[in-house]
């Protein structure tokens, strides 16, 4: 394995099917490269907008949940209790985490591609980071 | 096949002159070769099931049978579990150590002419004070778990590396349920 970044045609990406020898598949590999980064940088803004969606949808303010608080705690809550129901609040923090693992699971297949030290494979990381990021940014300002 | 002739070679002259050591290159038809230069690689380069002769992070610790293979295993998702628990712990100590506010006033113009005074609030904490000292701490034991398991998916063992995401999955399930809870929703009332 180099230890220095080269221009080659040939690499053998995380799998063992995932075999390039011609400069056409290694541009089709780049590209798929690509998309995988590009989908990485907006998982994570899903994740975060989802997060954000899902506490907007539940009563915010303290004083209104002071009011249904059942419990004689003192007035300021250290803990307010959640007033959604908590099926709906499991099933949300599921997905969340099934979210989470594929972001930690496409974020090593990513480093362990930069990992095989071909040059055209790290430029489509990079481009992809930068596209995701750019169309993934103003997403969120949206929501 | 000019590689397995040059890799039994190899071997040869490894088992006359060395004692059999755990990083002796071994012959096993299961090794992938990446590059037609004639190197001989003892990593892996392509995702594998198996538990016979696995290198884990430090030398000696080798794993060559199925129960070894559960322990890693159990190992590894507890770290990943821990490395989860770690970053969320941070996040709350950090939240909780800010005491020192300050505030800013500057007046900027208001939509009817008027003039406004827009408040900026600035948290920091002191260079030398201890919670600061605790997070430089907890930082670099956060950073060391990191690379730790990004060296154990570099093994590209597929028991390993789903062990790493697993125990990922369940660390955010779990410390990240108490903490959605209970610090965003004060952040979203201030």
């Amino acid at each position: 394995m180099e230890t220095h970044f080269f221009f080659s045609d040939k690499v053998v990406l995380l799998f063992d099917f995932w075999n390039v020898h011609s400069p056409a598949g290694m541009a089709l590999s780049a590209l798929v490269i690509l998309l995988l980064t590009v989908l990485y940088e907006s998982i994570k803004f899903g994740k975060a907008k989802l997060l954000h969606q899902s506490l907007a949808s539940m009563p915010a303010c303290t004083s209104q949940q002071n009011e249904e608080t059942d419990q004689s705690s003192s007035s300021s809550s250290e803990l307010p209790p959640v007033s959604i129901p908590p099926l709906r609040w499991f099933l949300c923090h599921f997905g969340q985490s099934l979210i989470h693992i594929a972001q930690v699971v496409i974020g090593y297949f990513i480093m362990l591609a930069v990992m095989s030290y071909n040059t055209w494979i790290f430029l489509g990381v990079v481009l992809g980071s930068a596209v995701g990021y750019y169309l993934a940014y103003p997403l969120l300002s949206i929501g | 096949m000019s590689h397995s002739h040059h890799m039994m070679t190899n071997s040869v002259d490894h088992t006359s002159t060395m004692p059999p050591s755990h990083h002796h290159p071994t012959t096993e038809a299961s090794h992938h070769h990446g590059g037609g230069d004639g190197n001989m690689m003892m990593m892996h380069m392509t995702f594998y099931f198996g538990y016979k002769n696995v290198e884990l992070l430090f030398y000696g610790l080798v794993i060559n049978t199925a129960g070894e293979m559960a322990g890693a295993f159990v190992g590894v998702f507890l770290l990943a579990m821990f490395y989860e628990g770690l970053k969320i712990a941070r996040e709350g100590l950090l939240r909780k150590s800010q005491v020192s506010i300050r505030y800013n006033s500057m007046p900027v113009p208001g939509p009817n002419g008027t003039i406004l005074m827009e408040t900026h609030k600035t948290v920091g904490q002191q260079m030398l004070s201890f919670p600061h000292l605790l997070q430089t701490v907890l930082h670099i034991i956060q950073v060391v778990i990191s690379y730790f398991l990004m060296l154990i998916f570099m093994t590209y063992n597929g028991y390993l590396c789903i062990a790493v995401a697993a125990g990922a999955g369940t660390g955010y399930f779990l410390f990240s349920w108490k903490k959605a809870v209970v610090v965003d929703i004060t952040e979203h009332c201030h």
